[in-house]
């Protein structure tokens, strides 16, 4: 009897062995394999892959975003090869981690999105290869805008971050009759060098009054944008309206003329809302950073355009400038233009990937394609220097990165390897750079 | 697919060829009837009889008189016994002739020192386990005198896996072979479990109410019947006609009290019979927790992390079960009219996961009021006619109340922001989504039919139906008149048909049963609308849409006995599981339309294994067995990704996406020795993929590797005659595993997704006392307070202690 106890143990113990064998190997053979190489020289700089792996549909990113550093020199080898998915920093953030980097690409910031940790900011030092070196305290902004934040770096040397959430709620008169949609904002700006937050203010945002009768509210915001003068962020919105009669969204209703969220900055006070009359549709973007600062004044895209996308331009008076008309149609001659995501430089070009009607149903939506616009001249054509597989989309593109006058981005169709290509937007050249090791419907969502 | 449909089809062929070829040779029947008596001529009652080799016996009645029918031609030899006396064995013929003998016995006392005698019987448990099914019987006797839950009785049952978000009274969700969620259904005797609402469900009911829980992998016999792709856990309430009563209540850590009182009175001479069951459950459940969420936050947003008493997270659960009727009289074994009472109220501490902002003053409340009628009866009308009926009516409610904006720290106090002021949330609640007040109304209803009619030994045809219908109602005080107004309705009603064909063949070695069901689902949404009348005035009118499905599903289980304690058991099914309300309507807060052609999900579900046992060698038995299953599902039901082109619309339907498979093996050892130890340990392990347009990935979140082992030795006459001993040891073990997929070789920051391997140990020690009467408790559950998690960062209750007192009466 005494016998079948210890086999018992034994047996327990022989069988925890295996597991907790089959449960480390894992670990022992990730050795820091540093194909890296040496630190970038000084006229060059880390480039950041991100990379989202497929969660449980092709193209969905929701499986872990993995980042890796590699030298501009070796962004742009061709010979090179780089396997994020394989030896990549994987972000701690339980959905797709909306990253941001410093302007000289030596610091990737974060803000866990979802989950447990939901809201954590977190400061990394670049230093090649999956080396990642978390710096700073840590804080979390969600007690303020929540656990899935929406949030952006402010071009102001990397010093402030801008996070956004709204809330709404309908109201009725003392008859129960619809009267407005209330929409609740909160802005906090975080201190990204202190890793501290630094202010955080709400408001209540209000439509017109026909608009507001009509069932129209702001139903999400992005995009937090200062303007030249750094005395007012602008922050994206858009707009969703109710059927006043039954409170019941409702769908194919009149667009609205696209509109921004202004307030004082740095104090977040005094809001107001400003809204254009060439563009109609949402200036809130989606995971990249939708509107920039060019000679005065803040250039914004728009989405969701019934005539296509437009460059909208927010003048030094903080209104929209309706005498600017940058259409994407007209531009690139499509329908339906979509600017998904988008970078100017410092010379009023831009590469702007976006989607039209004629895009190919692709594995994970529709397919997408890159541009390289003119702000000045309100041009745009398509780049035809870069491969454009059905199955490869932009919907999720995030970063781009300037380098003077050359924009680095990634290219890659679902589950397909792809490149890092370059392209000089002053004369319009494309540099296949190295190459991107893709895996089974994943995909890559940009360079910091 | 195709593969799996052609190799059902062979299955089944293969089946019916087997049935046929059984179904020759069968004959005419005799009986064999008589009395035992002892040399004093005195009426030997609950002596065994026992015809050899066919596993035919009865006990004696009252009187001493037994009756065996059914007993083929030929020759036989009747054994009878009784303890302290000897036994007789006498053989006899069957013939056309002789159709009907009868045989007495004289059985003399046995003066010399009795021989143990090895009963070889099967127990209600392994003859289930050995019908060829996937199916695992647990019983609750001894759990109910222990401070132990039905959910962690559930856990410690190979291929099962529970996972709860916290203590006493929290989510829990079910997973068979790696099959969870809609997958897995649970019942109370047949009834769906949603049926009794969420204040009457295996949180709440104590062990000491159940009889026995019956879990069923992947393929679900005809008498239960649903639309269980994964398969079903049915808890058995007790259903004795003796006279009892017991009554419990313990008490212990994070003061949790638990009590329940159980009895039933029968009049002997009318059959009339009342019973009922009370059950009362508390705990504050202010267990420590600490982790990378458990912060208190000070100026600018600086964290520092404390270990933290939960301080939102009480439970509290009443209700009870009246019945009155009639057992065992002559029109019915079981006839019961009763009601069903419950009520809870659930703190919610915090959402999926455990994050920095602890929720306070949130909280669920849910009752429900059902009548209930039963009826069962054996051999109605005619013999071998078999008749159950259960069926359920009434109301349930469930209340969402979350008002409080303040935001509250880990340390229970208000928490600051980072001006050091106490602040509201945006979103005005504790939970982003804004204050709630959100009420849910159900009327409910459920009826399952069983009717069998064994045509002889060898073949039983069985027919089953199971009705479930839910009316919904929703409102919420906080939202005004006209949004409560425009508020739609869904109901749901589900009809289930069952047809069984049962066979046993071959001296009881082959059993096998085959089973086809058919599935009809009627969905009604009701959506109030502004439409104008003949005059052009806005009036409202209830846009109604409504779809009626109908899907078909078949399956089989077979077990062959190679030798008596050999048995090969195979089963497999086609099973289905119908979409549910949202699923087919849409949610309206989701911004979710209805899909009405969304098809059901559908599984193609195979079960292999062995039973050896139980052999009994001297004093020692065990028994061993093992299952290897697969679970091919096809057309998963599931909401498409965000594409530029969706992300703004209204207009996203739930969509069939892709298909998954889990393949695995179970295997158990059960020993005991003397039976006074014992030793239990089983071993799951299984992978669960699924794939979407060709793309297969193994799915994240799930604890594909668990083992479980538990000892129990028992002394007797230790500190008093008479009094029994019980230790108990448990050990629950689950493998590492991760939230994210599987990632390449060689990256980084993967730690930061994985739920850590876990080995809990629980010791525990019973003490009956001398009259039997009287049975203490005392339970140490993880004795070495090791941090558990069934979910990521969501951390269980450490080190607990338990005592609790049973008082028990038998006889009156």
């Amino acid at each position: 009897m005494k016998r079948t106890f210890l086999n018992f143990k034994t047996l327990t113990v022989y069988i925890l062995t295996i597991g907790l064998m089959a449960a480390c190997s894992s670990d022992e053979i990730s050795e820091n394999t540093d194909p890296a190489g040496p630190d970038p020289s000084e006229d060059s700089r880390w480039i950041t892959i991100a990379a989202a792996k497929m969660g449980d549909a092709p193209g969905d990113g929701n499986g872990g975003t993995l980042i890796y550093s590699v030298s501009s020199d070796d962004a742009k080898d061709p010979t090179k090869s780089i396997e994020p998915f394989e030896n990549g920093f994987i972000a701690p953030s339980n959905r797709t981690a909306r990253l941001q980097s410093s302007e000289d690409g030596n610091t990737i910031f974060n803000i866990s999105y979802a989950g447990d940790t939901g809201g954590n900011y977190t400061k990394y030092m670049v230093e090649g290869g999956q080396n990642f070196t978390p710096t700073g305290s840590s804080v979390s902004i969600a007690p303020y805008v929540g656990t899935a934040p929406r949030w952006i770096k402010l071009f102001d040397g990397d010093k402030t971050g801008a996070a956004v959430y709204v809330s709404t709620e309908h109201q009725f008169d003392e008859n129960d009759v619809y009267t407005r949609t209330e929409a609740t904002i909160g802005v906090l700006t975080l201190d990204l060098v202190n890793s501290a937050i630094k202010e955080f203010q709400e408001h209540s945002v209000a439509l017109s009054a026909e608009e507001e009768a009509n069932g129209y509210y702001i139903s999400r915001i992005d995009m937090p944008v200062l303007n030249a003068a750094g005395d007012k962020l602008y922050i994206g919105a858009r707009l969703s309206k109710v059927d006043p009669a039954t409170t019941e969204s409702d769908s194919d209703y009149e667009i609205l003329g696209s509109k921004t969220i202004v307030l004082d900055y740095p104090s977040l006070l005094n809001p107001s809302v400003i809204t254009s009359t060439v563009g109609h549709g949402n200036t809130n973007g989606y995971r990249s950073i939708n509107a920039f600062l060019y000679e005065g004044s803040v250039y914004q895209a728009n989405q969701s355009d019934p005539e296509g996308s437009h460059i909208l331009r927010i003048d030094a008076d903080n209104e929209y400038d309706n005498a600017y008309e940058f259409n994407l149609d007209d531009a690139l001659g499509v329908e339906d233009a979509y600017i998904l995501a988008w970078r100017p430089t410092g010379n009023g070009k831009a590469v702007i990937a976006y989607r039209h009607s004629g895009s190919a149903e692709g594995l994970a939506g529709a397919q997408g394609f890159f541009a390289l616009a003119d702000l000045n001249a309100k041009t745009a054509q398509k780049i035809d220097d870069i491969p454009y597989d059905p199955d490869f989309y932009l919907f999720q593109y995030q970063g781009f990165v300037v380098d003077g006058t050359e924009i680095y981005l990634t290219q890659g169709a679902v589950g397909q390897n792809g490149n890092i290509y370059v392209v000089d937007t002053e004369t319009g050249n494309v540099t296949k750079g190295a190459e991107l090791v893709n895996v089974t419907g994943s995909h890559f969502v940009g360079v910091f | 697919m195709t593969f799996f449909k052609y190799n059902m089809k062979n299955l089944l062929t293969a089946f019916l060829l087997i049935i046929c070829f059984s179904a020759q040779g069968q004959e005419a029947f005799g009986t064999i009837f008589g009395k035992a008596i002892d040399a004093s001529g005195k009426p030997l009652p609950y002596a065994s009889v026992l015809v050899e080799g066919l596993k035919l016996g009865v006990l004696t009645d009252d009187n001493g008189a037994y009756s065996i029918s059914k007993i083929p031609t030929g020759k036989h030899r009747v054994v009878i016994s009784f303890i302290g006396y000897g036994t007789r064995s006498k053989s006899f013929e069957v013939n056309e002739s002789a159709s009907k003998i009868k045989i007495d016995f004289t059985l003399q006392e046995n003066v010399e020192n009795l021989n143990e005698v090895t009963v070889n019987g099967k127990t209600k448990e392994t003859a289930l386990e050995t019908e060829g099914f996937a199916v695992n019987a647990i019983k609750t006797k001894e759990a109910s005198l222990r401070n132990i839950q039905t959910n962690e009785l559930l856990n410690t049952t190979v291929g099962v896996k529970i996972r709860q978000n916290g203590g006493l009274g929290s989510d829990v969700s079910y997973s068979l072979n790696g099959l969870s969620g809609n997958s897995v259904r649970i019942f109370i005797d047949g009834i769906p479990i949603s049926t009794y609402g969420n204040s009457f469900n295996l949180n709440s009911i104590p062990p000491s109410m159940i009889k026995q829980i019956e879990v069923y992998k992947g393929v679900v016999p005809g008498h239960l019947a649903d639309d269980a792709l994964g398969g079903a856990i049915n808890i058995m309430l007790h259903n004795d006609a003796k006279t009892n009563f017991n009554a419990s209540i313990s008490y212990g850590s994070f003061n949790t009290l638990q009590a329940s009182v159980n009895g039933l009175y029968r009049l002997e001479k009318s059959g009339f019979t009342i019973k009922a069951s009370l059950f009362h459950n508390y705990s504050a459940n202010d267990y420590k927790v600490s982790g990378r969420s458990v912060v208190v936050t000070g100026l600018g947003g600086v964290q520092t992390p404390i270990t933290a008493k939960r301080f939102n997270d009480a439970y509290r659960s009443t209700g009870g079960m009246a019945q009155i009727g009639y057992t065992d009289v002559k029109w019915a074994d079981q006839f019961f009219i009763g009601i069903t009472g419950s009520d809870d109220y659930k703190e919610v501490q915090h959402g999926a996961f455990m994050t920095i902002t602890p929720y306070k003053d949130r909280f669920l409340e849910s009752d429900a009021l059902l009548g209930s009628i039963n009826y069962q009866k054996i051999d109605l009308f005619t013999k071998g006619l078999d008749v159950n009926i259960n069926g359920l009516y009434g109301k349930r409610n469930r209340a969402v109340n979350d008002t409080v904006a303040w935001a509250y720290s880990w340390n229970g106090e208000r928490a600051i922001d980072f001006r050091g002021d106490e602040y509201q949330y945006t979103w005005g609640s504790q939970q982003e989504g804004g204050p709630t007040l959100a009420k849910i109304k159900r009327n409910v209803a459920s009826i399952r039919t069983g009717m069998s009619y064994a045509i002889n030994d060898n073949h039983k045809v069985l027919l089953n139906h199971v009705y479930s219908g839910i009316d919904r109602e929703d409102s919420d005080a906080l939202r005004s008149v006209l949004e409560n107004t425009f508020q739609g309705t869904r109901d749901l009603h589900k009809n289930i048909y069952s047809l069984t064909y049962e066979l046993t063949a071959f001296d009881e070695k082959l059993k096998a049963s085959l089973f086809g069901k058919h599935y009809q689902q009627k969905t009604t949404s009701v959506d109030p609308a502004v439409e104008q009348d003949a005059n052009g005035n806005d009036v409202v009118a209830n846009e109604v849409v409504s779809s009626n499905k109908n899907y078909d599903g078949y399956g089989f289980a077979t077990s062959y006995a190679i030798i008596p304690n050999i048995t090969l058991l195979a089963s497999a099914e086609k099973a289905i599981r119908l979409p549910n309300e949202t699923e087919i309507f849409g949610n309206d807060g989701d911004n979710v339309v209805a899909n009405s052609s969304i098809d059901p999900e559908s599984s193609n579900n195979y079960n292999l294994g062995f039973r050896l046992g139980s052999f009994n060698i001297k004093k020692h038995d065990f028994t061993i067995s093992t299952n290897v299953f697969t679970r091919n599902i096809k057309d998963r039901i599931g909401l498409p990704i965000e594409t530029s082109l969706n992300v703004d619309d209204e207009l996203i339907v739930y969509v069939n996406q892709g298909s998954g498979t889990s393949k695995g093996i179970d295997a158990q050892l059960n020993y005991s020795y003397n039976s006074n130890f014992g030793l239990n340990f089983n071993i799951s392990r299984f992978d669960l993929k699924i794939a979407n347009q060709g793309i297969e990935i193994d799915v994240p979140n799930t604890p594909f590797f668990t083992m479980n082992g538990s000892l129990r030795y028992s002394f007797k006459d230790l500190l008093q005659k008479k009094s029994r001993l019980n230790l108990f040891y448990t050990m629950y073990f689950t493998d590492e595993f991760s939230f994210l997929t599987s990632q390449g070789s060689n990256t980084v920051g993967d730690e930061f997704f994985k739920v850590p391997q876990q080995l809990a140990q629980d010791f525990g020690l019973s003490y009956v006392f001398p009259n039997k009467k009287l049975v203490m408790s005392f339970d140490i559950k993880n004795i070495f307070d090791e941090p558990v998690y069934d979910n990521l960062s969501v951390q269980k209750p450490g080190r607990a202690f338990y005592l609790k007192l049973n008082y028990t009466i038998n006889k009156f």
